[in-house]
């Protein structure tokens, strides 16, 4: 085990006994090695003055030449254990006595003698030289020798005795030091205990002991304090953490309302959904059921009048004239508002196709023809060569062309109205312009702000004049801007006005359904229809008078007209008669309008077979979808329900594909 | 700290210890003379050792306190009858002293006076006379040695014999005593003591 890792208290017993083992083991050599060196000095003095008493004790018998008296004085030596040998020399160098011990073997002496006193260390011996005299008259030397066996044994002996005294203290030294290094490890040993049982349990309330003041003292009061100072933290950090959990469960107290909230705001949201289709759907009835009286209205005040001039009675004429004007007016107001609505909620789409657009506005001065000679006024056409085709919502342009030709006709009388139309490049983009004149009333500045907006028209007494509701330029500015493009107005007080629309020649949206129409109208330019019964047309419509009306006027027009009230029926006359036209009601008993058409086009012997689609509700992506080849709102202009039927009826192949949706 | 001669040291030291060491010799040489049994002729040789015991007993000694007039007054030492040792006697201890006091040698014919004397050698050529001339010395702390058998004995204080060749001395501890010289233990240790007998028997 290494030393290092060793507990404190082991260390400290092992430092205090190395540390009295070594201070001892020091001592202890030093002195006795002074002492045996002291010894050595003892030794050797004393072998001298032995070597003076025996010198001393035989001089005599050198000087008188007595060996015997002289080898009898050394004899004695036997006494001195450590002696090992002593010789008597004469002065000539001669051995003159001599002594062994009886155990040694005889010795080597030295060949040469030193002249005077003294002594040597010789190996392990210990030699003496005595110069011999007799009355200070030297009479020979005499050579002593010891084996120092004294010192020897007294090495020994003090071997032995420090080898006890050292096991001796350092026992004293381990019971001492195992008794006071505790005053040093056992707070240590504390502290640590303390410190195990503080971050084992994480318990910062305890607190270490403190023993004395000294500097382990010192650090267990450092420790205390940084326990305490934990401890305020962890109590610091527990509120926090407390406030932080009710912090929390408020916001989710508060996220649980919003939430609640959110699901009440959903619930509102779809209730106004509901709340606006309801609206919607209500909106598209109550036109229908506007529509549906004001049908009969026109209808048999046209035929009225008709049976009216055939009897002769002129001066009833007129007063159905009124009836039939006012059921048209109706009819406008009932279809701009509708059209407005729709602007309003964003429901209004464009459908782009390419048309001619020269064709388009030859469209629109027939219908309006009637319109243009009813104040004696005068069209003039001046149309550029290269209009040539147009990408863009046909119906709008028609609807807006046909709004502003009608004002101009209606604030004009005996004047000039004149349409132009170019194309233009401006902005990197080409344009056509339709520009609309006209020699009227004219608008006054104050009032050419508002004119686009909606029921604003510039006098109030111009209603009453004029009639109209105001909608018609507000609709037409709508829908330039939904096309990219704009309306501006110039005009002066009583010499005319100047309308002009910038419409892009390509019109660009992300209306959805756009190639659609383009579909329909390229599958009817495709398929040649054969000529098999020129002559009839099948009507399917649920209303007798609507059915009566439109009977009579293909009639009058040479057409054999079928005419059933449901669309089962409808198809399967349909496929037993082979009608040139289908005339196609929506709103229908059992399957509905759009149902029937999807069959007929199904259908492989009947799908060749033009339908128009005759109906009050307005749904133009349903239209587009299912592949009518016209698309007429009731209530019917009748005229041009006669003239789309020639011109189906004759095979002519539709170009343009648009039915013109009555706007009057 | 030994006598370890180092090579490696100046050469003068070594020549210092090594006429230091002549000069001890020739002292030794001078002092102690061969012994007899390697001497050139026995009769010199024998005088040679017997001039130096002479010396030494002088040395482990003591005469009377008022014995000397002066501290550096010398040792007289009177050889009565012939001189057997040639000469050698004076010649050893001419120059010797001991304990500052040199030696003066007298040669005395018998019946002489010998009060002045503090040594006193009775030759063997007086070996008929000893009674005579110890009778003369009885009494005063003279030291009379002597070379003739039975000399302690007959009232001599220290007597030359030759043991195995070697020259060894008698003392008569009762005589010194009467002569009221006191002789040291060291020379007694190696002396052989003889008790005094009375002076009428002659062999």
């Amino acid at each position: 085990m290494k030393f290092h890792n060793l507990s404190i208290k082991r260390k400290m017993t092992l430092i205090t006994m190395l540390t009295s083992t070594a201070a001892l083991l020091l001592f202890s050599v030093s002195f006795l090695i002074y002492d045996l060196i002291a010894f050595r000095h003892f030794l050797s003095e004393d072998l001298s003055t032995q070597a003076e008493i025996i010198g001393y004790n035989s001089a005599a018998a050198m000087a008188f030449k007595d060996q015997a008296a002289a080898t009898e004085t050394l004899a004695a030596l036997k006494a001195k254990e450590d002696i090992t040998a002593a010789v008597l020399y004469s002065p000539e160098g001669r051995i003159f006595a001599r002594y062994n011990r009886a155990n040694i073997a005889k010795m080597t002496l030295p060949d040469r003698l030193p002249p005077a006193d003294g002594f040597r260390f010789s190996g392990s011996f210990l030699e003496v030289f005595h110069v011999v005299s007799l009355n200070g008259e030297p009479c020979g030397r005499l050579f002593l020798q010891s084996d120092m066996s004294q010192w020897n044994a007294r090495a020994k002996r003090y071997a032995g005795l420090l080898l006890v005294f050292m096991v001796c203290s350092d026992l004293l030294a381990l019971l001492v030091s195992s008794k006071l290094q505790n005053l040093i490890s056992q707070p240590i040993l504390r502290l640590e205990d303390t410190m195990r049982m503080v971050s084992s349990r994480k318990n910062y309330e305890v607190r270490a002991l403190k023993f004395y003041d000294d500097e382990i003292g010192r650090l267990i009061d450092g420790f205390n304090t940084m326990l305490a100072d934990i401890q305020e933290r962890d109590t610091a950090l527990q509120g926090a953490n407390y406030e932080l959990k009710s912090q929390t469960n408020e916001l989710e107290d508060e996220v649980a309302r919003r939430k609640q909230t959110q699901e009440e705001l959903l619930g509102a949201k779809r209730a106004a959904e509901d709340a606006s289709r309801a609206k919607s759907a209500f909106l598209a009835n109550m036109s229908h059921e506007l529509r549906t009286p004001l049908n009969a209205i026109i209808g048999y005040s046209e035929m009225l009048e008709e049976e009216i001039q055939d009897s002769g009675r002129i001066e009833k004429v007129e007063d159905v004239r009124k009836i039939h004007s006012a059921g048209k007016h109706l009819l406008a107001l009932i279809n701009d508002v509708l059209d407005l609505s729709k602007i309003e909620a964003g429901k209004m789409g464009l459908h782009l196709e390419h048309f001619e657009v020269a064709g388009m506005i030859e469209d629109i001065v027939s219908t309006l023809e009637p319109t243009i000679a009813k104040n004696a006024n005068r069209l003039v056409l001046q149309l550029s060569e290269d209009l040539g085709q147009m990408h863009g919502d046909i119906t709008k342009v028609r609807q807006i062309l046909f709004n502003l030709l009608s004002n101009a006709c209606k604030f004009t009388e005996h004047g000039t109205i004149s349409l132009s139309v170019n194309r233009a490049t401006a902005e990197g983009q080409e344009w056509i312009r339709f520009r609309v004149s006209d020699t009227g009333i004219g608008i006054g500045a104050e009032h050419q702000e508002n004119l686009f907006k909606e029921f604003a028209q510039a006098d109030v007494s111009i209603a009453r004049k004029y009639g109209g509701t105001g909608l018609g330029l507000a609709i037409s500015h709508r829908f330039a801007q939904m096309m990219g493009g704009q309306i501006g107005v110039e005009s002066e007080m009583g010499k005319g006005s100047v309308f002009t629309v910038h419409l892009p020649a390509h019109v660009t949206t992300e209306a959805a359904g756009t190639a659609k129409p383009k579909q329909l109208s390229g599958r009817a330019a495709a398929e040649p229809e054969p000529k098999l019964q020129p002559n009839t047309v099948l009507m399917i419509d649920d209303d007798p008078a609507e059915r009566e009306l439109m009977c009579r006027s293909l009639a009058k027009a040479g057409f054999h007209v079928v005419a059933v009230a449901d669309g089962e029926e409808g198809l399967r006359l349909a496929r037993r008669i082979q009608p040139v036209v289908i005339t196609l009601d929506v709103l229908l008993p059992g399957i509905d309008g759009w149902e029937v058409l999807s069959r007929l086009k199904a259908d492989s012997e009947l799908a060749h077979i033009p339908v128009i689609v005759v109906t009050i509700v307005d749904n133009e992506l349903k239209r587009a979808d299912c592949g009518a080849s016209s698309y007429l709102i009731k209530p019917v202009n009748r005229d041009l329900l006669v003239k789309l039927i020639e011109k189906y009826s004759e095979l002519q192949p539709s170009t343009s594909g648009g039915g013109v949706p009555v706007n009057v | 700290m030994g006598f370890q001669i180092d090579k490696e040291s100046l050469i003068q030291p070594v020549a210092q210890w090594a006429r230091v060491l002549c000069v001890c010799f020739i002292c030794a040489a001078l002092a102690f003379p061969c012994p007899a049994q390697t001497a050139d002729s026995p009769d010199s040789s024998e005088y040679l050792i017997k001039a130096g015991f002479i010396y030494n007993f002088a040395n482990l000694m003591q005469w009377p306190a008022n014995t000397f007039s002066s501290p550096d007054s010398p040792i007289v030492i009177a050889i009565v009858g012939t001189d057997t040792s040639g000469g050698i006697l004076d010649e050893v201890l001419a120059g010797k002293k001991v304990a500052g006091r040199p030696f003066a040698v007298k040669h005395l014919k018998r019946g002489m006076d010998l009060k002045g004397c503090n040594i006193v050698f009775v030759s063997a050529s007086e070996t008929a006379h000893l009674d005579e001339i110890l009778h003369l010395v009885k009494n005063l702390p003279i030291l009379t040695i002597g070379e003739t058998p039975s000399f302690a004995q007959r009232g001599g204080i220290i007597n030359f014999i030759v043991v195995d060749d070697k020259v060894r001395f008698e003392v008569n501890v009762e005589a010194a005593k009467q002569a009221d010289i006191s002789i040291s233990s060291r020379l007694l240790a190696l002396a052989k003591i003889v008790p005094q007998t009375d002076g009428s028997k002659v062999q």
